[in-house]
């Protein structure tokens, strides 16, 4: 994975590493590897060697733990992490779709014969093969990696003199250490070393891990890179995750403008499909099935494959993991299995309804918890499939549970309008794996719950929910708190007052509108406060009694902003189908807008940007405008 | 970097600020260079208090009478004495200015009833014509969280106009922050003017409480140096200490002739005939707003000159679209139905009609529709929402809540009525 500028000999050991290794915290493993895992390589470029064999944990004397390590090292044979031991060494093995090693592929072709390098940018999912191409494609290039690894400055087991003053020289600051390592891997060339290939002076220059700065700055990121493009000999390629949980990094770090303006080439990662997944898999089982002499390992199954393909929702490193995992004799998944029966077995005999149905949860959040446990990563789904869990609120059969209650009430006779069959999602498991605040989630509900409502005292009651959910989370010192609560509320409260639910047909689902409306009406409020500054109203008599009537008025004296701006809001069409709020339809596979949009006036802090922007565009016209008119005044 | 006698002058400038006219012209402030000229002076006068810690300070003049032609402005009355009704009250302020002791006011009454023109008339009754002369500026004030609070005042150089509910949650820095820099700086000639400045609050009933109580603290401390005017629509939202400290004086409404006595004295300066029913017609309208009304009479002129009797007076178009939505709500209850109401909804909020203005006017002309006992429910069930919608976030909710509620209540009571009218 870290091939590094003069570790030769041990990188290309390493070369093959396919992901981070990552069971080195298991008991009975060695403890002191990760320590070292990420250590300062960069640039303190003399040093690297030796911490090179340190991390190896082979030759080095003046690490405490290499004895320990040695002793080890026949075991470790075994407990090898199997990402490392069967990562991809050919195209063919990568667990990546044919066209997008293509594309990159076509790229990297590219931009290494010519002498001037580019940049690329790949994003995706973790653990979906970003990394594992560009080495595979790399390596079958003949193109050597140079990656840049943030340096940290703690070294809490230097104890050789040596050492410590190499440390103190490096000791500046990440941003210029990040600054000099593009320059230098950029100018110079690597040293030849023995038992290297000729290849060597063509490279690629690899940043996965950005410096902390570049994050809280993008702009001195945008600089660096900048001052790059202009001297770039050699390709240089950024690999970033983007999580599902949105803080959407690869936008922040470029945003558009700076990859048109640096032409940066994006390529975006899919996470893997379940049958490559599968395949991998298998492959993957199979060999370690092949190989397993003493038989302390057994051999996963077809079906718990499958649970772990799913597990893992399209990464493959965990996958692969949880697969080694679970083929660990202690961690049988069997085991857990065999449990799990038993407990079924038991809970089985109660008869009353209520045990079954208690029953029914029980076995629910078994197989949940089954998934998770094996796989690990959470199980998330998209936008679309957890609103239609919520507005379609599939119920139990009745007469599944009727014939276990008998009557099939227990409500009193006052309440028994109330009584619905048992639902069959978990309104919280589903808002929670929507990956989205309660809040957002809750305004997709309201933008989509009406077509799903075919009787008025129905919504009434929804909407009412939905009120209720609103309120709870108006306060926005508690809203952490309450917003679950109120999602709660509101999901609950829209499937139970559904009553008479239409049944079937698929429904088109929409992008709320409000937080465009919201946005527009604050948008408006204020360019009509700035725009009519000068009538000195307040708001409400501005926006609701002069703005109108001036729409119906002919004054002269007016710019063309203010023009443009009473024609657009003063006036509305009055027979008109309102055609200004658009229906976006939400795609199948398409995630939320992650951010409210500062949308909460009193505590969002960046609430000011985005909104104010076209505003003080227009003040500034009028500033402009107004600036002849205190001519006259001054000159009179 | 400048030369003395400019840096001298701007000093002397940012000390007295809003004193004396003449010398923060908007053409000096210019000459200065806005923003650097405020680092550099602070450069300069370090340790001294200078206005422009605040940051940039932008000054426009307003110039009402090139640059605007309603009626409205055109025909506001700019003296105590000219005020066309509610005479007793006028020579009642008149009365507190030649008394010399002047206290906090807290003027109060509808909107359109004429209390910023009383206010105005007042202040002019206080500094004379100067006050006239007032410039729009923008300030930054800069939080104690270090966030900077951009807000527009008007301010002529006797007094200064600040709406702070403008500045959302951080209403409260703003006017500690204004009225201090106000309030520190002298009157310069104080032979001649009066002792203190006028600091005019409008809307301050959206204050939030924290602001009123940082009010009511500066409203004490600054008493020797200004004082304060607040201007608002109802008082039950201003706290009970602010309440004590002013002389409330309610404005109240003109009555249906005193309007049609402006709207035809208007028509006259005007030159305009107006018939007497038609002005009678306006004034019922406009709800006996004043401005509404002045509004309402110019759109008639342009609509059809000269008047007559019959002609329609022409309603602004968020009216018209609310009306037809609520129409819409009592034609048909149905889930569709409120789908096309929340789109209606949604488009007068994007044409700046603020929600709660929304509840009140679907209210009205709801409450049209229904007749007995089915109103008192109607009216409770809006308050119950309106209250919501004080409350909560996300107007859209409630708003969209309570036309559900009309909806399902007026359904069962459509069809109750027919259930009755069967046997």
């Amino acid at each position: 994975m870290n091939k590094l500028p003069l570790g030769d000999n041990t990188a290309s050991s390493r070369v093959n590493c396919w992901f981070d290794p990552s069971f080195f915290d298991l008991p009975g493993e060695s403890f002191s590897l990760p320590v070292r895992r990420k250590g300062s390589q960069a640039l303190g470029s003399k040093a690297e060697p030796k911490r090179q064999k340190k991390r190896k944990g082979e030759v080095s004397n003046s690490d405490p733990h290499a004895s320990c390590l040695m002793k080890e090292s026949a075991q470790r044979d075994q407990d090898d992490p199997w990402v490392d031991r069967y990562s991809p060494s050919s195209q063919a093995e990568l667990a990546v779709h044919k066209k997008k090693i293509e594309e990159v592929e076509s790229w990297m072709r590219l931009h290494t014969n010519s002498s001037k390098g580019g940049i690329l940018l790949l994003t995706g999912p973790s653990g979906c093969g970003k990394t594992a191409t560009v080495q595979v494609l790399s390596r079958e290039l003949g193109l050597r990696i140079q990656e840049w690894i943030n340096p940290t400055n703690l070294e809490p087991y230097s104890s050789s003199q040596h050492e410590w003053r190499l440390n103190s020289l490096s000791c500046s600051s990440q941003l210029v250490q990040f600054q000099e390592f593009l320059l230098r891997a950029n100018k110079y060339n690597c040293l030849r070393m023995l038992g290297d290939g000729g290849t060597a002076d063509r490279k690629l220059i690899l940043v996965e891990d950005f410096p902390n700065q570049f994050y809280m700055q993008p702009g001195t990121l945008h600089e660096n890179l900048r001052r790059f493009v202009k001297i770039s000999r050699h390709p240089l390629v950024f690999i970033v995750s983007d999580s599902l949980s949105g803080d959407s990094s690869s936008r922040f770090l470029f945003p558009r403008e700076i990859q048109e303006e640096l032409d940066i080439s994006s390529i975006s990662f899919n996470p893997v499909a379940p049958t490559t997944m599968m395949k991998i898999l298998t492959r993957i089982s199979s060999l370690e099935g092949r190989k397993k002499t003493c038989g302390k390992m057994g051999t996963p199954d077809q079906a718990v494959l499958e649970k772990l393909c799913s597990g893992s929702s399209g990464d493959i490193r965990s996958a692969i993991n949880s697969l080694q995992f679970s083929t660990l004799p202690d961690m049988s998944l069997h085991k857990g299995l065999r449990m799990m029966k038993k407990d079924r077995l038991v809970t089985s005999l109660d008869k009353d309804v209520f045990r079954t149905n208690q029953r029914k949860r029980k076995k629910q959040t078994k197989e949940q918890k089954e998934e998770q446990a094996i796989g690990g990563k959470d199980a998330s789904l998209f936008l679309f499939r957890a609103l239609g869990k919520i507005l379609h609120c599939k119920r139990g059969n009745h007469e599944c549970v009727g014939s276990g209650g008998g009557a099939g009430s227990c409500l009193p006779s006052h309440l028994c309008h109330h009584d619905r069959e048992e639902l069959l999602a978990d309104p919280e498991l589903v808002v929670e794996r929507s990956h989205m605040s309660g809040e957002f989630f809750n305004l997709y509900l309201h933008q989509n719950y009406l077509n799903f409502f075919s009787d008025v005292e129905d919504v009434e009651r929804a909407s009412e929910y939905l009120s209720d959910a609103d309120l709870l989370t108006a306060d926005w010192t508690s809203r952490s708190t309450m917003e679950d609560y109120g999602s709660s509320v509101a999901t609950r409260g829209l499937i139970h007052s559904n009553s008479q639910h239409i049944s079937g047909g698929f429904r088109p689902l929409h992008k709320p509108n409000w937080l465009l409306v919201n946005k527009k009406h604050r948008e408006n409020c204020l360019a009509a406060q700035s725009l009519f500054r000068n009538f000195c109203l307040t708001p409400v008599s501005l926006q609701t009694e002069l703005l109108p009537y001036l729409a119906k008025l002919t004054s002269p004296m007016r710019n063309q902003a203010q023009i443009t701006f009473i024609q657009d809001v003063g006036q509305m069409s009055l027979r008109r189908f309102p055609s200004r709020v658009k229906l976006e339809t939400l795609m199948e596979k398409e995630p939320g807008e992650r951010k409210m949009d500062s949308e909460e006036e009193e505590e969002d802090k960046e609430e000011g940007l985005p909104t104010s922007q076209p505003q003080l565009t227009t003040s500034q016209v009028l500033l402009e405008e107004e600036d002849l008119v205190i001519e006259e005044y001054t000159s009179d | 970097m400048f030369p003395s006698t400019p840096l001298c002058r701007f000093h002397v400038e940012s000390c007295i600020y809003l004193s004396p006219a003449t010398i923060l012209t908007p053409s000096s402030l210019r000459s200065l260079g806005g923003n650097s000229s405020a680092v550099a002076s602070e450069k300069y006068f370090a340790g001294e208090r200078l206005l422009c810690q605040h940051g940039t300070t932008t000054g426009i003049t307003l110039n009402n009478h090139h640059t605007m032609s309603l009626w409205v402005d055109k025909y506001r009355p700019t003296s105590l004495g000219k005020l066309d009704y509610h005479k007793e009250q006028a020579a009642q302020l008149k009365n507190l200015v030649q008394c010399g002791d002047f206290p906090h006011l807290l003027v109060y009454g509808p909107s359109g009833a004429g209390k910023k023109t009383r206010i105005m008339c007042l202040l002019r009754e206080l500094y004379g014509a100067g006050v006239e002369k007032l410039r729009i500026e923008h300030q930054t004030v800069v939080a104690p969280s270090k966030k900077k609070i951009e807000i527009n005042t008007i301010a002529s150089n006797y007094h200064l106009e600040i709406n702070a509910s403008d500045a959302g949650n951080q209403d409260r820095v703003v006017i500690q922050e204004l009225i201090k820099t106000v309030a520190q700086s002298q009157q310069i000639q104080s032979s001649t003017q009066r002792e203190f400045k006028v600091v005019l609050l409008t809307e301050v009933d959206r204050l939030t409480k924290d602001a009123q109580h940082a009010l009511r603290r500066t409203m004490e401390k600054y008493m020797a140096t200004c004082r304060l005017i607040l201007c608002c629509i109802s008082t039950s939202k201003v706290i009970g200490p602010i309440r004590s400290r002013c002389l409330a004086i309610r404005v109240p409404l003109p009555s249906t002739e005193e309007v049609c006595n402006v709207l035809t004295t208007v028509c006259k300066k005007e030159g305009l005939l107006l018939p007497p029913e038609l002005a009678k017609q306006i004034s019922d309208k406009s709800g006996r707003n004043l401005r509404k009304a002045l509004l309402m009479c110019e759109a008639c002129r342009v609509q059809q000159y000269p008047f007559s009797v019959d002609q329609d007076i022409p309603e602004t178009d968020w009216e018209v679209y609310l009306r037809e939505t609520a129409n819409l709500i009592v034609s048909q209850q149905s889930p569709q139905k409120l789908l096309e109401v929340r789109a209606r909804l949604y488009e007068l909020l994007t044409h700046c009609i603020p929600p709660e203005i929304i509840m009140k006017g679907l209210v009205t002309e709801l409450l049209n529709n229904c007749d007995g006992h089915l109103k008192t429910e109607v009216a409770h069930m809006a308050a119950y929402y309106e209250h919501r919608l004080q409350l909560g976030n996300k107007a859209i909710y409630h708003l969209e809540a309570f036309t559900a509620k009309f909806m399902a209540v007026y359904k069962k009571f459509m069809e109750d009525g027919l259930d009755a009218m069967m046997f």
